[in-house]
């Protein structure tokens, strides 16, 4: 599949800090997870892609335009909509006036089709019945989805979405995986997620991130795939395991390179994930 | 222009509204104790007024939906620049209300003192741009009024003899001062206009 989005070498320092480092992707069509541990330059990467920083280093290309120079900026930002991690509103807008403020501000010149574009994402968010009430009044969901609203109108062809189920209840998440699931269908959506049952549910392509590098890139069953065989139960935590816990069962679940005779599990996302970030600790300390 | 409306109420109404309270309050107090000021008293308290003026500003660029409204086409130079245009008026009325709430018989020149209201403003406006710039924060306006409350004390204190710039109406350096408010005005807006644009690279903007 042609990639709608690539980078290549994206590096960035804030002082001494490696925040990203040497980064090299390719995204397609369809719902991109990105996982990382806290300060892995996740975030870093999204911001960098939705042209809010400029990287040190490196170029990128988002739907045939390079942000690198002024009128090419100007094109990806037009084809763009960026959700960040705490997007901030001004509070005694009504939803829908916030969301027509970003439409102008995406350009969308013409009222009466911006107001219909308007009231499209408000419906596709299921805000249309409190489009018309202050964002101050509206729940963290809620508010939650007038910046997703934000992010969609103008039909951008590249989302950018930094963990926008954080703080949501199962329901308000559930839901939340819906949208996103939707707003994937014809256009690139990269999504910055904690939760692994995102990526499995949601999307076709996985990235992981540590220490502002990518350690990981494949389909999410080529993730999991990378914990078979490193998983066992057995009825006591396993010293020699990278982790264990103790299952609602009783019987402890490991995940690590298995003893000899050791009762294989059914690996998961998580495990891969667990252990893709293991090889990356155990490549930094070496 | 589609934008003004919903950019109007967007503006920091609450710290602009104080500051211009806060103004009018300083230089309509010799009015309403019926105090007869000297002119230096009369001076004082307009750049006092010029000060919470230049406060009110300072807060100018702040916007809680920044991260959101980051990453679009409309550029943030034009956006900044249309914030500055929608206060303009007000703010060029109320600094006429706040000459005109002086007694006239002790009120310094209109125009050099104004010089340095606009100075004032413009060193607010500046350092608001500069820490949008620089920073991720999303109000930057307290910090901004931290750092113009430290310069308005610090500037009189050590700014050298030959670069005074606080003098009195009927200083012999008080035109020399004025050349020097005015060059700062042109610098200062000069480096607020500067901040304007978003940077493409980071050596180029960092």
């Amino acid at each position: 599949m042609t990639s709608t989005v690539s980078a290549s070498g994206l590096s960035l320092h804030y002082g001494r800090t490696r925040a990203l480092d040497d980064v090299s992707l390719r995204l397609t069509p369809g719902v991109t997870g990105l996982l990382g541990p806290n300060g892995a330059g996740k975030t870093t990467l999204l911001r960098v892609l939705a042209t809010a920083v400029p990287a040190d280093r490196g170029a990128f290309t988002v739907l045939g335009h390079d942000p690198g120079t002024s009128r090419g900026r100007q094109e990806v930002r037009r084809r763009l909509g960026y959700l960040p991690q705490t997007p901030g509103f001004h509070p005694d807008f009504t939803a829908f006036e916030f969301v027509d403020y970003v439409a102008i501000l995406k350009e969308l010149a013409d009222r009466r089709e911006r107001h219909r574009e308007v009231r499209r994402v408000l419906e596709e968010v299921d805000l249309a019945d409190v489009r018309g009430r202050r964002i101050k009044k509206l729940s963290g969901g809620m508010r939650q989805r007038v910046a997703l609203a934000a992010a969609l109108v103008g039909d951008p062809g590249f989302l950018v979405l930094d963990e926008p189920t954080v703080g949501l209840d199962p329901e308000q998440r559930m839901r939340f995986r819906e949208l996103i699931a939707g707003a994937g269908e014809g256009r690139t959506v990269l999504l910055s997620t904690h939760q692994t049952e995102d990526v499995a549910m949601l999307c076709h392509r996985v990235i992981v991130m540590a220490d502002g590098a990518v350690r990981f890139e494949g389909t999410p069953a080529e993730l999991t795939a990378r914990a078979a065989g490193r998983v066992w139960s057995s009825t006591e935590k396993d010293p020699g395991a990278k982790a264990g816990w103790r299952t609602g069962t009783g019987s402890f679940r490991n995940v690590g390179d298995p003893p000899p005779g050791a009762e294989p599990a059914e690996p998961t996302l998580e495990d891969g994930y667990l252990l893709v970030l293991d090889d990356a600790d155990t490549e930094v300390a070496a | 222009m589609e934008l003004v409306g919903p950019l109007w109420r967007t503006l920091p109404w609450r710290p602009l509204a104080a500051a211009g309270a806060l103004g009018l309050l300083v230089v309509g107090t010799p009015a309403a104790t019926g105090a007869e000021p000297a002119p230096w008293q009369t001076l004082l308290l307009l750049r006092g007024a010029a000060l919470a003026g230049a406060l009110g500003l300072a807060f100018l660029l702040d916007d809680p939906a920044r991260h959101l409204t980051g990453p679009v086409p409309t550029p943030r130079l034009l956006r900044q620049a249309l914030r500055v245009a929608l206060v303009a008026p007000l703010a060029a009325l109320w600094w006429t209300a706040v000459l005109l709430l002086v007694p006239s018989a002790s009120r310094p020149p209109a125009g050099e003192v104004s010089l340095e209201a606009v100075t004032a403003g413009a060193f607010a406006l500046a350092a608001a741009a500069l820490a949008v710039r620089l920073t991720d924060e999303a109000r930057p306006g307290p910090l901004v009024a931290a750092a113009l409350l430290v310069a308005a004390v610090l500037v009189p204190l050590l700014a050298p003899e030959d670069w005074a710039l606080f003098v009195q109406a009927d200083d012999p350096r008080w035109p020399a001062a004025h050349e020097r408010w005015a060059v700062l005005a042109a610098a200062l807006t000069a480096a607020a206009a500067g901040c304007g644009p978003e940077p493409l690279g980071r050596r180029a903007g960092r």
